[in-house]
Order: structure tokens, then sequence, then C-alpha cells
């Protein structure tokens, strides 16, 4: 790595599960860089292989998952540069949580029921060499004060006794108690409910301003992404197919899928309802269909994309890249609409 | 207080309560509702896990019935009717549950599901109308051609296909009201739009009621442009009226908070948008309510010594067309931030 502004690098990453039919293609080829705080959207849907990636980055998958290739490498804070992909266990130990921690998604469940917030810290904390217990208390108390909770009754409490929005910002407290340089979310906002979603919102922007984090996150939920992102790649099958500055892939978007997750999504703010849904359904990992895997669903695709496979091309002047043959048509599309809608405004 | 039709509600629900009981405590869940539904109208019921939204829905469905208060069907009492019209009620009203995984039977083929309450509800006289009547439906849910599917299990098929086909069920008995709860929450964003398209289609062709359950005020507004959205909070209807007053024009403080927090896809939106502090982030048990209106707690713009006495009353208030629960607004006294 030459550029020490990026802290994770990702090349070339394809991940496969082991499944009664075969290998399951849930990631392939994927790339990409996470800059020094900076937040980068991972948004797709179900099985578009975002989490698998994200676990991928922990060493957390499941036995009958296999890293293919690729790297996945890491900058730590004294310069040297790792492939998380090479760690040992006793390396593993050491990079989870003090170098790069996670929130999981279904994070309501993930605190244990039977002992005490505070037990679950301190054991935390010792299980990754803290000795000094009382810096420890010190530090999640701050910590709890930034995440807006009251920190001497969390400190003492059993989770049942926490609301659900109480217990996801224990767990984001938790998460950077070693003081991580990376943070992963799974679905931070999912399942919550919207008031409590919000101070979720609001509390992540703070940690990372205070804290310096690189966060990446992932979410089928557009709004997270438009909220929170500097970045935002769009998943399609197990291929990163979009990626850029939130506002180039909001508002100028280079891919058929993304474009058509931004039309698929109601809105509170705009009288636009022409709203419409992505014909189809995911293609079988399996099996997937030869060149671009999102050519049965689109609406762009000509005889080219049934072919051959598009890559990640820069498109225009910053770092906005897509994999689509047709992405000047979609771009142009998407033009389109902004300009009736500006119009329709001006009337 | 809905006279857009003219016409008698189909399902009246006056001064509902309901509560149910968990070990020795007894939760209140609903208190006092009222809400009339009429023919062929679309009505959101929007509010936070805890609201009672579901629970008012499965009272409309007529799957649960009130702790107190009264459910009228076309005028008449529902615990009161006959067989007969028992069951034409029955027929009448069906729902849609949120989660097709676990809302049809794992072991049985689409044809199957559907082929019980045609059988059941003699909808059907003979086999060949049977399979008529099958292929019928779910075309009409766009799970085309329908031969792909009959035989399938719901295992093999996707989220989507499978609210279709829970959709398919409930028009099996030609219903006159579908509650649908969250129908659409556990299905992919790139796909939900079509199942309410079609689900607004069907409520014209075939002249339908539908009461919409959601947490997604976004997901409100899109599917009840043309009618009503009903705002709950800890039990009661906070805010009620015409969608698009509600939405440009939002009156009750915690309607207004709603709308303020709601992320949205858009970056420049969500980076401008104004968010609306509220005085504390918990919200209060239903077994400990707070005396008064429910969300003083909260609300940035509670009066001591009236919103934490009295309970408002779901009444007009001036400069709203809609309807609301909140004492400062009821009296035209418009609302100011407490320091």
């Amino acid at each position: 790595m030459t550029d020490n502004n990026v802290v994770l690098s990702v090349r070339d990453v394809s991940i496969t599960y082991l499944v009664q039919r075969g290998r399951l293609k849930a990631v392939s080829d994927v790339s990409f860089d996470l800059h020094r705080g900076e937040t980068l959207a991972l948004i797709g849907e179900s099985a578009c292989g975002k989490s698998t990636l994200n676990l991928g980055l922990m060493r957390l998958l499941p036995r009958t998952a296999k890293i293919e290739k690729g790297q996945m490498l890491y900058s730590g804070r004294d310069a040297k540069t790792i492939d998380i992909l090479k760690l040992n266990s006793g390396q593993l130990r050491r990079f989870r949580w003090k170098e790069c921690a996670m929130v999981f998604q279904a994070a309501l469940n993930s605190l244990n029921p039977v002992i005490r917030i505070q037990d679950m810290v301190y054991d935390t904390a010792r299980a990754h060499g803290e000795k000094d217990m009382r810096r420890v208390r010190a530090r999640i108390l701050d910590l709890f004060q930034m995440v807006r909770l009251d920190p001497e009754r969390v400190f003492k409490a059993y989770p049942h006794e926490l609301s659900g929005g109480m217990r996801q910002r224990v767990l984001i407290a938790l998460s950077v108690l070693l003081d991580p340089q990376v943070l992963l979310l799974d679905e931070p906002t999912t399942a919550l409910d919207i008031l409590t979603q919000r101070v979720i919102i609001d509390i992540l922007k703070d940690l990372r301003r205070e804290l310096g984090l690189s966060i990446i996150f992932i979410s089928h939920d557009l709004a997270i992404a438009a909220e929170l992102a500097d970045t935002v790649a769009t998943m399609y099958a197990g291929n990163i197919v979009e990626i850029g500055p939130v506002e180039d892939v909001f508002y100028r978007p280079r891919h058929a899928y993304s474009y058509g997750l931004l039309q698929a999504v109601p809105r509170l703010s705009s009288e636009a309802n022409d709203l419409s849904s992505i014909p189809g359904k995911p293609p079988d990992l399996v099996a997937p269909p030869t060149g671009c895997k999102f050519h049965e669903r689109c609406a762009f695709a000509v005889e080219h994309c049934k072919q051959e496979i598009p890559l990640l091309m820069p498109m225009g002047e910053r770092a906005h890249l897509a994999a689509c043959f047709e992405s000047d048509r979609v771009h142009a599309a998407s033009q389109r609409e902004v300009t009736t809608q500006e119009k329709s405004e001006v009337q | 207080m809905n006279q857009q039709h003219g016409q008698r509600p189909l399902i009246e629900l006056r001064q509902v309560q309901r509560s149910f009981k968990q070990g020795r405590t007894v939760v209140p869940v609903l208190q006092e509702i009222n809400l009339d539904v009429y023919p062929n109208e679309v009505i959101c019921l929007v509010g936070e896990s805890g609201c009672g939204k579901t629970t008012s829905g499965k009272i409309i469905a007529g799957l649960l019935s009130p702790s107190a208060g009264d459910v009228l069907y076309e005028g008449q009492k529902l615990d009161r009717l006959n067989g007969r019209e028992r069951a034409a009620a029955r027929r009448a009203l069906q729902i849609v549950h949120q989660d097709p995984f676990a809302s049809l039977n794992p072991t049985h083929t689409i044809e199957q599901i559907l082929s019980y309450p045609l059988k059941r509800h003699r909808m059907v006289t003979d086999n060949a109308s049977l399979r008529r009547r099958i292929w019928e439906l779910l075309t009409m849910v766009d799970l085309t051609p329908p031969g792909d599917i009959v035989n399938k299990y719901p295992h093999q098929l996707s989220g989507g296909q499978r609210q279709r086909v829970s959709i398919a069920r409930a028009l099996t008995v030609q219903p006159r009201l579908i509650v649908a709860d969250e129908a659409v929450s556990m299905v992919d964003v790139s796909i939900r739009i079509s199942l309410l398209k079609m689900m607004q289609a069907l409520r014209q062709q075939l002249n339908m009621a539908i009461v919409f359950v959601t947490h997604d005020l976004a997901l409100a507004k899109y599917f009840a442009w043309e009618g009503r959205i009903a705002v709950m909070y800890l039990g009661r209807i906070v805010e009620i009226g015409r969608t698009p007053d509600i939405i440009n024009n939002p009156a009750h403080p915690y309607t207004r908070a709603l709308i303020a927090a709601i992320p949205e896809p858009d970056p420049d939106v969500a980076r401008q948008k104004a968010h609306m502090p509220l005085r504390s982030e918990d919200i209060p048990r239903l077994t400990e309510m707070p005396p008064g209106c429910a969300f003083h707690p909260r609300c940035p713009f509670f009066i001591p010594g009236l919103c934490d006495v009295q309970v408002p009353p779901l009444a007009a208030a001036p400069g709203f067309g809609q309807q609301v629960a909140c004492l400062p607004l009821n009296q035209g006294e418009g609302l100011r931030v407490v320091q």
C-alpha cells in the first residue's frame, strides 16, 4: 500500500459457500479502499454478499465458507501493513476489537442476558489483554456518556432492563472500548424505531468525529447511507457494481441497479411519487448468469451485456466507478428525471 | 368524522380498549380507539413498536375481540351477529401477515394453500372450477404462469412471491377489507413498490378497503396518498386525517418529531433537514403510563398543568384539516418550545 491515507485495502476478494449443489459464489472479485476517517456504506439487498464480505474482513466466516482469493491489507497505527487473510489465531485475537471492531446485526440479542453490562465490559477488556480495570471503567463511562446513556445506571444494569435502542448504544460503546481504528456495523438501525434510529445516526456521527473512526456499515436502507456515508458502494449478486462519493451515486448513478434501487424508495420530502420496482429476482449464485449478473432484470441491457462481464470503470473525474456497459444511458435517464422534477418544481 | 363517501362505514371501532395479561400485570395496549373504515378506502395505521397498530389491525380483521368497547360491521355489533352473518363478516374481513415465511404452511403446496378457503367457504362447486379459480387468483397477483407455481411449496418461492400467495389467499373469499400488517417490510426494497402497486390495483378492481399497518411514514405516504393516515402513540390515535394534510402540515408534536427524524434517501435533504430534539428519548412503559397526554414527558411543547393532567381527546384544531389529540392545539394556543 503506497497511500498511507488508506486504512483498509481490499483487493479481488472472492468468497464461496459450500452448499449441496456446489459452490455458492457469495462475494466475487470485490475491491475497495477505506480511507482514514471515511464512512463507507455497502448497500444491497438480501443475499447480495454484503454480510459475507463484512464477516470476511473480521475472519468470522462459518466453516462452510472459503475465501478463495484476494488480499485484505490493513494498515496499523505503527504504519505496518498486514494481510488480514494471513493472520494466525493469536494475531487475529490482537487484531479483532483493538484494530477492527464489529457491531452485529442481531445487536439486540448480542448481549449476554445473565451478566451485568459491567461484567461484559470487564470480560471483553480482559480477554483482549487489558489489566487496568479502573482505566477500563473510566473509559466505558466516558463512552456511555458519548452515546447518551446514563453511565452509572447502564453500567450496573442487566440487558433486559434496557430498551432495544439502549442496548444498541451499549454495543456501539462497547465496540469502541479498545479504541479500534475501523468499525464495522451490520445493519446498525434495522429493527429500531424511527426516533431511536435518529439517535443512533446522530451518535455514530459524533463518534466518528470524536474518535476519528473509519467506518464500514452495511445496510439495505438507502436513507441511512444518505445520512451517514461519505462513500457508497452498491452490491449486487456478490459484486460491487458501483462505488463513489455519496452525491455521485445518489444524484448521478451510473449503474442500472443503483438507479433502479433509487427509483424504488418512497421519499417523504418530494412529491414525485413515480416509483417503480426492479422486475424479476436476484440470480442463482451457484450457477450465475453469463455476462453482467444484472442483465436479466435490467431495462438498459443490450446483447453485449449477456456475453461479457463488465468491470468497474472510472466515471467522470472523482473516484466514481461503475461496472455497467450502458452507464451513459443510465446516467442520461437519471439526469432526465432530475430536470423534469426541477421543472415541475418551478411550475 | 369522515364524510368522504357519504356512505356507511364498513367497520367502526367505538371506544375500543384492549389489554393483555402478562403474568399478574395487565398491560393496556389500546385505549379509547374510535375509527371508521369506509368501503374502498385506504387507511394507514402508522406508529412505532408498541403503539398498538397491529392490535388495532387484528381487531379490525375480527381476529381479536376488544376488552371493552364495540366493533361494528356494517352498523351491527360484530359479537352479536348470528351464525350466517358472522360467517359473512369473517369472509369480508381478511388479513395479510407481516412474515410470509411464517404465514404459509411449509408442508402444503400453493394449490393446497389456496384451495382450503375456497372449499371451506364453498366458493367453488367442483374441481374444475376450483382449479380455474386458483389460476385466476394467481394471475391476479401476477404469479404467472400459474402452472409454474401451483405445485410448488412455499420454500421454493422468494419472499415477494410468498407475500403474493398470502394476498391471493386473502382474496379467495372475496373480502371487502384487507388488513395488511407490515405486508412489505420483509420484502426486498427493489420489489416493494410492485407489491404496493398491485395491492392498489386490486383494491380498485375488487372494490375493497385496505387497512395498511406500517412503521414507515414514507411508505404510508406513498401508499395512502389518496386516503388517510392515523398516527398512533402508546395505544391511542394521536392524529388522523387525509394523507396530504398529515404529511405536509403535521399537527401533533409526535407526528412532527417522526417526520423530522425520518432518514431521507437523499444526501442533501438529509444534511439540511432540521431535527426536533425531544425532552427525553425514553418511551414510557405501557404499564407505567404517564398521566395526561402520554407524549408529554418527551414533548418539547409541554405545558405543565395542562398536558400532564388531562388526556387530550381526538378533536379538530384551528389551522389543521385533520383531527389531533393535543390540548394546546385543540384550544388554538399553538405550540411553543419550553425551556
